[in-house]
């Protein structure tokens, strides 16, 4: 394959996946200058390692993996408190018996209220919910963009999940008043 | 179970993410446990509220732009390209030249039609041809000539615009929203594109009458990290792609089919 076509075939694979990877990136760096910035780096390397991408690979996931990567680099060489999350067991035994609060959620929250709540986790469980629910990642798919075991993958979507509905019912009631 | 085995299997749950013994066994302690219900609305209205498209961020249209410039080996962009090929330069012979190969081509056409192999490379031409058309429509601002949610709105609109009328169908309740449709142009005729949304991905459902006019079973497959879902049904072809996974395509294409 010439230089060409391999361009053109980078391009058909990941060009597509721009949105993915910036919605990624923003949800990561929160903010835009920064996302836009991962991204470009991101395809940059992705390019680099063009060349180890197999034919029946998740292109998605072997490219999203780039991109978390480049991000998570980048916030680490920003504040090195970064770099020392806990590990993984500590965050995961961390037990969440807060209870929920009976409120409904209100159906009619607004997107910013959404987005407020979701930029309000920690990064690690921020990331895994981004992935499902904004991404629709499989779980499989999650493990092998994040580099964490399954069972992690699940335990911090349960905490995530848990977190925002504390935060979106505490917002309800905070409207009320 | 219980509820503790409940709360540890209920994200696993919502997700389709259990074996079918899990799924029945939260299934048998949700019946049983008013808690573990509570538990299961609360993370269905999380879900809900995140499953609002615009809660995600969508990139800027300078990006694009800014990728091809930063990506090296320059390449001109896929309208110079398109156009390149149309200045080879006409020597003066070409013609009678052209008209040699037009007809040394389609003696081979004859032959190939003949022993049957042309239906099959056509077929992955044809493939080809999809993914391609699929790929332009994300890159380039034509996705839809008809932004609508509404199978009555969408319908109407390819009359008049195909020699056909397309089966329009809203699939939002099993999580395959209408988005609208476009025309499309491939194999060499004016097809129907109707474009779907599960969650951030499209789908773009490409339909024509069929050839032959006899139903024919799914078939998929994935080509260059595509999912691709075809049958025949009723008249036409279908051709299914988006970069879904492969079950969510095939569980559209179940739900097509039942519907035309």
């Amino acid at each position: 394959m010439n230089d060409e076509q391999t361009r053109a075939r980078f391009e058909t694979l990941l060009l597509p996946l721009m949105n993915d990877a910036y919605n990624l990136a923003r949800w990561l760096m929160k903010n835009q200058e920064d996302a836009e910035d991962m991204v470009q780096e991101s395809y940059l390397r992705a390019f680099r390692f063009f060349a180890s991408f197999h034919e029946g690979t998740n292109c998605r996931a072997w490219f999203l993996r780039i991109v978390r990567n480049t991000c998570y680099t980048e916030l680490g060489t920003r504040d090195p408190k970064h770099k020392q999350v806990p590990l993984d067991s500590e965050i995961d035994e961390i037990e969440d018996t807060s209870p929920l609060p009976s409120v409904r959620l209100s159906q009619k929250t607004t997107v910013a209220a959404v987005r407020e709540a979701i930029a309000a986790l920690p990064v690690d469980f921020r990331e895994v919910v981004v992935l499902r629910e904004l991404e629709g990642l499989s779980y499989k798919e999650i493990s092998e963009v994040s580099g964490v075991p399954l069972g992690t993958v699940m335990s911090r979507l349960a905490r995530g999940r848990h977190q925002l509905h504390l935060l979106l019912s505490d917002r309800k009631q905070h409207d009320q008043l | 179970m219980n509820c503790q085995e409940c709360h540890d299997y209920i994200d696993a749950y919502i997700d389709n993410e259990l074996d079918v013994a899990a799924t029945i066994q939260v299934k048998q302690h949700l019946r049983a446990c008013v808690e573990c219900q509570q538990l299961l609305e609360a993370r269905k209205a999380v879900q809900a509220l995140l499953g609002n498209p615009q809660v995600s961020f969508e990139a800027p249209d300078s990006l694009l732009g800014k990728i091809q410039s930063v990506l090296p080996v320059a390449r001109s962009d896929v309208k110079q390209r398109s156009r390149s090929r149309f200045v080879i330069p006409f020597p003066r012979f070409s013609v009678p030249l052209a008209l040699a190969a037009t007809i040394a081509i389609m003696l081979g056409l004859v032959y190939l039609t003949q022993r049957g192999m042309f239906d099959r490379s056509r077929g992955t031409a044809l493939a080809q041809e999809v993914i391609s058309s699929h790929v332009r429509s994300l890159l380039a601002t034509h996705l839809l000539d008809v932004p609508s949610t509404d199978q009555h709105t969408v319908k109407p609109w390819f009359d008049g615009k195909l020699k056909f009328a397309p089966p329009v169908h809203d699939f939002a309740e099993h999580g395959f929203r209408l988005t609208g449709g476009r025309l499309d142009y491939f194999d060499g005729r004016e097809v129907a594109a109707l474009v779907y949304q599960r969650r951030l991905h499209l789908i773009n459902l490409f339909i024509w009458p069929s050839a032959s006019g006899h139903n024919t079973a799914a078939e998929s497959f994935t080509k260059d990290g595509y999912n691709v879902s075809h049958w025949d049904r009723d008249g036409f072809s279908f051709w299914a792609v988006s970069d879904v996974n492969a079950e969510d395509l095939r569980a559209f294409a179940d739900l097509a089919m039942q519907q035309s």
